[in-house]
C-alpha cells in the first residue's frame, strides 16, 4: 500500500493506496457494494483505467475537498472516488464505467484519511487477491475504454497527452 | 487553503504560486475581488472568470494546442490548479545568445504564428497576448506552450481576433527591438493555420491604423 498527502488538506488524513491482481472474490465485493455494506470503508476502481497515480490521486483529492465543503455528489466519500475519475456527471454510468464489476481481477482500493496499518489489514482482509506496489502495477489498459469513456481525439497518441486530456476531463467535470 | 505554496507572482486580480499537488508541482492561480465594486456581485464575476479561464484552457487543448493542463478548479476559493509549465518565456529567450539568432526566432515564430491560428480556429480569443504570455517548455527543447487565459474569451468576430494580433505587436515592438521579420513570420505562420486570416490579417491593418491615429492624437 502507498499513501500520498492530500495536499489542499493536510489534516484529513493521506490518500492510502492498495492494488490487488488476481482477484478472485469480485462478485462477492460487487453484491457487497450493490447492497451498500456499510462495512466496506474504501472504493474500487477498475484499474485497467488507471493510466497514472496522478489520476486517482486527483480524483481522490476533490471528493475530499467536496466533503469538507458538504458537496458531494453521490452517498459515500468511496463513491465519489470513483465517480471524480469519469468526466461526465451521470452518476450511475460513472460508478458502472470506473467501478468493479463481477469479472474484475485487478482492482485498486482507495481510502481517504485513517491509520495506515489499519487501513492496509482492513482491505487486505477483504480483497482476496495478490497485494502490489502501485509501481508494479505493468497491466495492459484498456485503451478502448479509456479512449471512450474520456473522448479522447484519435490524434492523441502519446501516453503524456493521453494522460494529459483524461485529466483535463476530471478537472472540468465541475465546470462543464 | 493552498499549502506550501511559494508565491511567484501578484498581480491586480490574480496571484500565482507554485505548489505541490498529488505529487507533482502545480501552478495555483488564485483571482480575487477587486475592492471597489459590490461584493456579491464581485463574487459572481469573479467566478465567471475562473470559469471562463478554465474552459478556454480546456478548449485549447481539446484542439491539441499546447496549453496547460487544467488539474482541478475549485470555484469556492476562486482557484485554478493547473499544470506547471518548466521552462522560459518568449520574452525571456530573446534576450539569450540563441533567442537573438534568426533561426531561433525563425522556428519560433512559426510555432507561435501556428497555436495562435489553431487558437482562433476554435473562436477563442486570449486577450493578453505578450512575450510573457508565450512559453518555451524545457522538457521538449523549447516548444511553445500558451499560457495566462486569464482574459479570454470565445468570439466568432474577425475585429476580436484582429486586436489580439496587435495587441502581440505591440508587445513586440515596444519590448523586442529589430523583431520585426520575427513578427512577420508570425503572421506568415498564423495565415497558414487560421481559416479566417484574409479577413483577420486585413482587419489587422484597420486596426493598426486606428492605433496610429489614437497615438496621434496623443
Ligand atoms: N502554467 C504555468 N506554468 C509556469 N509558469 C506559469 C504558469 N502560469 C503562470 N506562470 C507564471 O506566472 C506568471 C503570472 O501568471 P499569469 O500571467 O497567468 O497571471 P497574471 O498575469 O497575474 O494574470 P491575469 O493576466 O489573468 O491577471 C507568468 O508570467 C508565468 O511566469
Amino acid at each position: 500500500m502507498e499513501s500520498f498527502p492530500i495536499d489542499t488538506l493536510p489534516s484529513v488524513g493521506d490518500i492510502h493506496l492498495a492494488c490487488f491482481t488476481g482477484v478472485r472474490n469480485a462478485a462477492d465485493l460487487k453484491e457487497r457494494l450493490q447492497v451498500q455494506d456499510k462495512s466496506l470503508t474504501f472504493a474500487m476502481v477498475e484499474s485497467n483505467l488507471i493510466m497514472d497515480v496522478f489520476q486517482i490521486l486527483l480524483a481522490a483529492t476533490k471528493a475530499a475537498q467536496d466533503n469538507e465543503s458538504g458537496k458531494l455528489k453521490t452517498q459515500t466519500l468511496s463513491s465519489e472516488i470513483v465517480y471524480n475519475l469519469s468526466p461526465t456527471n451521470n452518476i450511475a454510468e460513472s460508478l458502472k464505467r470506473f467501478g468493479i464489476t463481477e469479472d474484475t481481477t485487478s482492482l485498486i482500493a482507495v481510502k481517504i484519511g485513517g491509520d495506515p496499518d489499519e487501513v492496509l489489514e482492513d482491505m487486505s482482509n477483504t480483497v482476496d487477491g495478490n497485494l502490489i506496489s502501485f509501481s508494479k502495477l505493468d497491466q495492459e489498459k484498456d485503451m478502448e475504454k479509456l479512449r471512450k469513456f474520456y473522448k479522447i481525439d484519435p490524434k492523441v497518441t502519446d501516453d503524456k497527452a493521453i494522460l494529459n486530456w483524461i485529466i483535463g476531463g476530471i478537472a472540468m467535470k465541475n465546470v462543464q | 487553503m493552498i499549502h506550501n505554496a511559494q508565491l511567484i507572482k501578484q498581480g491586480a486580480e490574480a496571484k500565482v504560486y507554485l505548489a505541490p499537488f498529488c505529487q507533482r508541482q502545480a501552478i495555483i492561480k488564485e483571482r480575487f475581488a477587486k475592492a471597489y465594486r459590490h461584493p456579491t456581485l464581485d463574487k459572481k464575476l469573479t467566478s465567471r472568470r475562473v470559469v471562463q479561464e478554465a474552459r478556454c484552457l480546456n478548449r485549447c487543448q481539446k484542439a491539441l494546442i499546447d496549453t496547460p493542463t487544467v488539474y482541478m478548479v475549485d470555484l469556492e476559493n476562486s482557484l485554478i490548479y493547473m499544470e506547471y509549465i518548466e521552462g522560459i518565456s518568449v520574452r525571456e529567450f530573446l534576450v539569450t545568445a540563441e533567442g537573438e539568432t534568426p533561426e531561433a526566432q525563425s522556428r519560433v515564430a512559426k510555432e507561435i504564428g501556428t497555436a495562435l491560428g489553431k487558437m482562433h480556429n476554435i473562436e477563442v480569443v486570449h486577450g493578453d497576448l505578450t512575450t510573457s504570455n508565450l512559453m518555451m517548455r524545457k522538457e521538449t527543447g523549447g516548444s511553445v506552450v500558451l499560457i495566462d487565459f486569464g482574459l479570454s474569451y470565445v468570439s466568432n468576430l474577425i475585429e476580436d481576433k484582429a486586436v489580439d494580433l496587435y495587441v502581440l505587436e505591440r508587445a513586440f515592438t515596444s519590448t523586442h527591438p529589430n523583431t520585426e521579420v520575427m513578427f512577420a513570420q508570425i503572421l506568415e505562420a498564423y495565415g497558414e493555420s487560421s481559416k479566417a486570416a484574409k479577413l483577420i490579417l486585413k482587419k489587422l491593418e484597420d486596426v493598426r491604423m486606428r492605433g496610429r491615429k489614437r497615438s496621434m492624437l496623443g
